[in-house]
């Protein structure tokens, strides 16, 4: 995480993500996984082939692409389709854009129901017995029976979760780096899944993205740094105000 | 000059001047900021050298002096609500913290009665200048105790000329000795865990002995605790000196 400042000299937290490796695995049509959408499937980091049996290699062999650690699917409409091989970049996403990040959060293991769902407890002396950091009831009377979902002890943390609508700061092309505004779930170096923002206040604000990916042998040559139009740039001279 | 046989001897050259290059032996002095040196961690290094470009790119177009715990810096902010939209403060450096591009220094000085501690991050864009008003390194690597000495060693006036200073001179530490408030303290100084060796203890020998009770001896035998940054240094060094020539 790094700090990244405005040019009205506000400062925001900033998380880096970067792309590694990341190519279209295969293309499973509307019809054939049975959702609203066509899906794609994408592989991420490269990973050794040794440990996987030949029916899991099978996906990697058919597109041409090393064995990849994570493999997840993106939800596609029909003209936004890509053909398996295809590596994509950072350069997909552009500055100024929302964008929702999920990852698996750090594990926790088997945690009391203060950390896990944030109880208070029971104080610390006064007369308590053995009992300060436990549940106290878990249901009433009348109930005679304890509802499902109750909050209770137990596994905390390496589940999926999601950050919605973060804005992406700035994009390095040539280390191929996401700038991402605020916190991601996941600890340090873990692998994560970076998609277009689904909340309806960010439902108009890709103005021109390249529409399906941006592909490198095409014509288009981007600078090596790009900007969002806020954001200060250590080129310019200090900040000053009228 | 005649020899023992009575003819003129050969004609020795006089012995050649040692010439002592001062610049050279000013090369040799270098300054690595602090917070171009990574954290031990077990991120990707890929993180702290796109950092480390931004922090040199930044450097390049605003100058951040040298300086260490305990010099006197001026520091000139943009306000948006000042009058004259700048806002500068003196006072001396109590501590630097902070790695890669939000490093920060806090610097201490007593106004009015008022002791004021402002923090400062080296590469905000929101800094115009920082000048540097006296060097003096002291005894500690941070003078946080100067919260409970005794006023007089934190005032220093708004407007001090800057000192002047040869180039090449070694930066001088000032061994200073301060005075204490009386007790309670916002932190017990005379414990060994924050070796602070800048103050004069007026305190009984029965409290000092005391205070030992505290120490942690096996602390500097710790193996897992080392972290030898030297070969590090040596390489950031090389790249920052290279790109700050360009």
């Amino acid at each position: 995480m790094m700090p990244i400042w405005t040019k009205s000299g506000k400062k925001h937290a900033v998380t880096l993500l970067k792309v590694q490796d990341c190519h279209v695995l295969r293309y499973i049509s509307k019809e054939e996984s049975g959702g609203k959408t066509a899906k794609l499937l994408v592989g991420g980091k490269n990973a050794s082939p040794f440990s996987k049996s030949e029916a899991e290699m099978e996906i990697f062999r058919e597109a041409g692409v090393p064995r990849k650690q994570k493999v997840t699917t993106f939800g596609v409409t029909d003209d936004a389709i890509i053909k398996p091989g295809t590596p994509l970049y950072a350069a997909h996403f552009r500055p100024g854009q929302f964008v929702d990040v999920t990852a698996k959060t750090i594990g926790k293991g088997f945690q009391g129901v203060m950390k896990r769902w944030g109880f208070k407890g029971q104080p610390a002396s006064h007369g308590q017995t053995k009992t300060h950091r436990r549940p106290g009831a878990i249901s009433t009377n009348k109930a005679a029976k304890v509802y499902r979902g109750k909050k209770m002890p137990g596994k905390m943390g390496n589940i999926y979760r999601t950050s919605f609508g973060l804005k992406v700061w700035r994009i390095n092309t040539k280390h191929d780096i996401i700038y991402v505004n605020g916190s991601v779930p996941g600890h340090t170096n873990c692998l994560v899944k970076v998609k277009d923002s689904t909340l309806p206040t960010y439902k108009d604000c890709n103005k021109n993205p390249p529409f399906p990916t941006f592909f490198a042998d095409g014509d288009e040559k981007l600078p090596e740094d790009l900007y969002d139009e806020e954001v200060f740039q250590f080129t310019d001279p200090s900040i000053t105000y009228a | 000059r005649i020899n023992s046989d009575g003819k003129p001897a050969a004609f020795q050259p006089p012995p050649k001047p040692v010439i002592i290059d001062k610049q050279k032996q000013r090369e040799e002095r270098r300054f690595l900021s602090p917070e171009f040196i990574p954290p031990r961690g077990r991120t990707d290094p890929l993180k702290y050298y796109i950092e480390r470009k931004d922090m040199i790119q930044r450097r390049k177009v605003f100058n951040i002096p040298e300086f260490y715990v305990g010099h006197i810096l001026a520091v000139t902010t943009a306000d948006p609500y000042a009058n004259g939209k700048v806002n500068r403060f003196v006072g001396i450096c109590i501590q630097r913290g902070g790695k890669g591009l939000g490093a920060t220094f806090v610097l201490r000085n007593v106004i009015e009665d008022q002791g004021v501690e402002m923090c400062y991050e080296l590469y905000s864009p929101r800094i115009q200048a920082i000048e540097v008003l006296k060097l003096e390194k002291r005894l500690d690597d941070n003078l946080l105790y100067l919260r409970d000495a005794l006023p007089e060693y934190s005032t220093f006036d708004m407007n001090m000329k800057p000192v002047s200073r040869l180039e090449h001179e070694e930066i001088p530490v000032n061994k200073l000795q301060v005075r204490m408030k009386p007790k309670p303290w916002s932190k017990r100084w005379e414990r060994p865990k924050y070796n602070v060796k800048g103050i004069k203890f007026e305190l009984p020998e029965k409290k000092m002995e005391e205070a030992q009770k505290w120490s942690q001896p096996w602390l500097e035998f710790d193996m897992l605790r080392e972290y030898d940054t030297s070969k590090i240094e040596e390489k950031i060094w090389k790249e920052v000196s290279e790109e700050l020539k360009k």
